[in-house]
């Protein structure tokens, strides 16, 4: 209060403008009290003395007058003098004696005590700084702007020069000292002490406030804080961390080191929210990543396959996080989740693959999806369905898929055994499906078929399934077809399912047709004349369907015979100049037999053409030798024997001798007394043998087909560069045919020779290859 | 800070005159408003003294902050070329100021300890158009000022200063 009611007497008094010590002396004492008791406020008096003071000192006469005799003449060039760096440099020396005080005081303070010392001169000086800025204002207005417009370095405003003051004289003697007490009480908070965490909070206010760009005044940069604070900070918490984490992990399983270390970045994280300065989180996290992830990376890593094994999803979703902190972290992980997924799926395929030919392919189908689903769901619970461990994922289907023990004869197994799936769900009554559940069947087909290599084998086999069940309309639904076709095309293009798609449309324009047959036949055959054949026909483009003419000859019987002239005759009318080829071995009927002793309803048999022209000839005879059989219908052996083997064998024929194989001298008569418990009696029974020899010609048809791909890839490559250096081509070649099959490079080399034969192609100099027009 | 409490305000000049004024009309000062911002309501109940400037100027200053007191405020730094360069006044302004040449003096220097930038700009203003397309010799005459160059001096200025002038 003494120096209130001191100042109350002297302030008034606004001293001689031109006199510095007695302005200065004056100010000095407006300052000092501004420093000392602020809090009490201060009078209007003083706040208007000083600023007072201030601005009649730099406008003083006297000063002015002398200036203008000082420099004489050449002082027109100027402008007038302005008068302050009396002052100034006054305010500076009143400010390092203030602050070189308050490093005395400093001393006797330290941790906390020290921390609230310097928080609480730190708002002291700061607030004292506003006001002496404002009062100070005229000086800053004249002197110090004009200073600095002519680049003068190192004169601030009289607020910055307060920090620059503070910064010189006070921070670089106490920073230290503050930052240790500040380092212990994040320590004790990190040891699970409650600690007054706005006291941080404002020491990095103070340190980054004193980040002053020297080369700008007006802004204001992180160096200040980074050095003093923020090194500090870092370097305390990686020591903190490495030492804890090494004793935890030395006393705790990893699993639960993992939810330390979790539960530790969190805290970090909120702790920069609660105190620290937002620059720190990147370096913080970094730091903290180090002591906690990096340096225990080995061990986790080690756990991984451990937990793998074990199925603990939450516990590798934990390490999942963990180790995607830091760079490079994951790539272990999922190498080895690769390696785990590709071995599951070979055990899988061991399990089922005791007998590979005779098995199931829907047991082997389910076996992979099993494996492909169990980790899928792994990836999308605990690796966030990260697209690098997708592609782990794939990368291990694709290889248990393609090359396991079933496919040990070559990767084409498993995309036959895949469109055998795919048959088996499509055709008719195998399975009562639901219409949702085909579709989610179909899914289940096309995941595997993504990782199919060889897509041309599921492609051949695929088609001749389904011309079997388009021939046979044994389709269980159209519209499953078709999403299937479609499916396929989203996959590989247009040009991989154009047959399908083709097939499928020569179906419907058949239907359409047979429509139309049947006005011309009532047309030209009058009412009375007897129809013979009840008969729908199918018109197969040839290109398109992979079926090939019968190989052996037929002489249709005459019922028949007439019915498919009268057709041929329709046909050529309304399409003259297409040739149309027989299929018979695809052509079936059904047939009443009649002359079965003590039966009123007479059996149907479902029978193929082949055999319809066999059980026709006893309509004439009850016994028909194997030579008359052969005369009549001039079927070759292959094709005759089982056909009638079926009939012994059903007891429809008897043959005698009974012992031995149909052939050459035997005689076959019709069995009167045939019984049977179904009215509808199928015997258009494929014989094992020839499916067998189906796929072995699909297999065949496949090299061939490769070849003629890669040599019409080759061609077209080289029909677009003209030349080619060789092994660019070939690099070329697997890349454009990789959606189909993963071509051989010897095959490839194989393929060029035969161009260069045909004289596609020509040797260049250099190893270049030239394309002849 | 609590500024919206206090809306009028009672400034004092230098010869004890009280003058009663709306707060937004004196913060047209830069220093009354730092003032009033720092000190908070309770500090000035008995009245702000200015102690440079007398009553009659000090009228003369609030007429003009009265006439001004809802301009946007200039920016701190303002020193944009427009502000610089023209000498127009706004016809306003050029009224008020049409005072002795002692009153513009006045107005000038008050303006300056009151931190009242665009006040001191129209002082400036008004003094350079009292100077601009006059001689030496007018301009000596105008203001009053008695030329004590010798004639070398007074040729050797007239040299330096040949680029400036109007042609």
């Amino acid at each position: 209060m003494s120096v209130a009611t001191r100042t109350q007497v002297i302030m008034p008094q606004v001293p001689n403008r031109e006199d510095l010590d007695a302005t200065w002396k004056y100010l000095e004492m407006g300052v000092a009290k501004i420093m000392a008791d602020l809090q009490d406020g201060i009078d209007m008096q003083t706040y208007m003395g000083v600023y007072t003071a201030v601005h009649n000192f730099c406008t003083s006469q006297k000063a002015v007058s002398n200036a203008m005799q000082g420099t004489a003449i050449g002082g027109a060039h100027r402008g007038a003098h302005l008068l302050g760096e009396d002052l100034y440099q006054n305010l500076i020396t009143y400010l390092t004696a203030y602050l070189k005080n308050l490093v005395q005081l400093s001393k006797t303070h330290s941790d906390e005590a020290l921390l609230s010392f310097y928080i609480r001169e730190w708002d002291r000086y700061t607030t004292a700084a506003k006001y002496i800025n404002h009062l100070f204002r005229y000086l800053n207005r004249h002197w110090v702007k004009r200073e600095m417009d002519e680049g003068k370095k190192n004169i601030f405003d009289v607020y910055t020069l307060h920090l620059v003051q503070w910064r010189q004289t006070l921070f670089t003697e106490v920073n230290e000292k503050v930052m240790d007490a500040v380092l212990k009480m994040v320590e004790k908070q990190r040891n699970g002490e409650t600690i007054e965490h706005a006291q941080i909070k404002s020491i990095v206010d103070s340190f980054v406030s004193l980040g002053l760009d020297e080369s700008d005044p007006t802004k204001s940069t992180l160096d200040v804080y980074r050095f003093h604070f923020e090194r500090p900070f870092l370097e305390a918490t990686k020591l903190f961390y490495q030492s804890e984490s090494k004793q935890f992990v030395a006393e705790n399983s990893i699993v639960e080191y993992m939810k330390k270390a979790e539960i530790r970045l969190d805290e970090e994280e909120e702790r920069v929210k609660m105190y620290l300065h937002p620059d720190i989180i990147v370096p913080l996290k970094k730091t903290c990543n180090a002591a906690l992830i990096s340096d225990h990376s080995a061990i986790l890593r080690d756990e991984f396959q451990v937990l793998l094994d074990n199925d603990r999803y939450d516990d590798m979703e934990r390490m999942y996080k963990l180790l995607a902190r830091i760079p490079d972290g994951l790539d272990p992980l999922r190498a080895k989740f690769e390696a785990h997924v590709r071995k599951a799926g070979l055990g899988a395929v061991q399990k089922v693959a005791v007998d590979a030919d005779k098995l199931e392919p829907k047991v082997y189908i389910d076996a992979l999806l099993e494996i492909h689903t169990q980790y899928q769901a792994l990836v999308k619970k605990a690796f966030q369905d990260e697209p690098e461990f997708t592609r782990s994922l794939d990368n291990a289907c694709r290889e248990f898929v393609n090359r396991n023990p079933v496919c040990k004869s070559g990767t084409n197994k498993s995309p036959e055994l895949l469109a055998k799936y795919a048959d088996a769900v499509l055709r008719k009554g195998t399975n009562g499906a639901e219409e949702s559940d085909l579709e989610n069947i179909l899914n289940q087909i096309m995941t595997v078929f993504k990782y199919i290599e060889d897509k041309d084998v599921f492609q051949k086999f695929y088609s001749r399934m389904l011309a079997r069940r388009l021939i046979h309309t044994t389709s269980s639904s159209d519209d499953a077809e078709t999403s299937m076709i479609s499916k396929l095309k989203e996959q590989c293009g247009y040009e991989y399912t154009n047959k399908l798609q083709r097939m499928f449309q020569d179906m419907q324009i058949s239907k359409d047709l047979n429509g139309g047959y049947k006005e011309f036949e009532d047309k030209i055959l009058d009412s009375g004349s007897a129809r013979g054949v009840d008969a729908t026909y199918s018109i197969l483009g040839t290109g398109f369907w992979p079926l090939n003419a019968p190989n052996t000859d037929f002489t249709p019987p005459a019922e028949i015979a007439k019915a498919y002239e009268r057709f041929q005759t329709f046909y050529g009318q309304k399409h003259s100049g297409r040739k149309l080829t027989w299929l018979w071995q695809f052509c079936k009927g059904e047939m009443k037999a009649n002359y079965c002793k003590n039966q009123k309803t007479p059996y149907t048999f479902q029978v193929s053409t082949y055999q319809m022209a066999i059980l026709l000839l006893f309509n004439e005879n009850d016994k028909n030798s194997y030579d008359d059989i052969v005369k009549a219908t001039q079927l070759l052996p292959d094709v005759l024997d089982p056909a009638l083997g079926i009939f012994v064998k059903a007891k429809i024929l008897t043959m005698s001798p009974e012992a031995g194989k149909p052939e050459s001298g035997k005689m076959f008569s019709l069995n009167y007394d045939f019984k049977s418990k179904k009215l509808r009696i199928n015997l258009n029974i494929a014989v094992k043998s020839e499916q067998k020899q189906e796929v072995e010609d699909t297999h065949k048809t496949i090299e061939e087909d490769r070849k003629l791909l890669m040599q019409s890839a080759i061609v077209r490559i080289m029909k677009a560069r003209k030349k080619m250096k060789h092994t660019q081509l070939v690099s070329e070649c697997i890349n454009q045919i990789r959606t189909r099959f993963v071509p051989k490079i010897p095959d490839i080399k194989k393929c060029i020779d035969i161009l260069l034969e045909k004289e596609y192609l020509e040797r260049l100099e250099d190893d270049e290859l030239g394309y002849l027009a | 800070m609590a500024t919206s409490a206090v809306t009028e305000i009672k400034l004092v000049s230098n010869d004890n005159t009280e003058t009663m004024v709306d707060r937004a009309v004196a913060e047209r000062s830069m220093l009354i408003k730092n003032m009033l911002d720092d000190m908070g309501d309770g500090a000035f109940e008995q009245g702000i003294p200015i102690p440079n400037v007398n009553d009659q100027v000090l009228q003369k200053i609030l007429t003009w902050c009265k006439h001004h007191k809802d301009d946007p405020p200039t920016a701190a730094d303002d020193d944009s070329d427009s502000r610089k360069k023209t000498t127009d006044i706004e016809e306003w302004d050029q009224k008020y100021m049409q005072v002795d040449q002692e009153m513009l003096f006045e107005i000038i220097l008050a303006a300056n300890y009151l931190d009242i930038k665009p006040l001191l700009d129209v002082g400036c203003k008004t003094v350079a158009n009292m100077i601009k397309g006059k001689s030496p010799e007018e301009i000596r005459k105008t203001f009053n000022i008695t030329n004590d160059f010798t004639p070398e001096e007074e040729e050797q200025i007239r040299r330096e200063n040949e680029w400036a002038e109007d042609r």
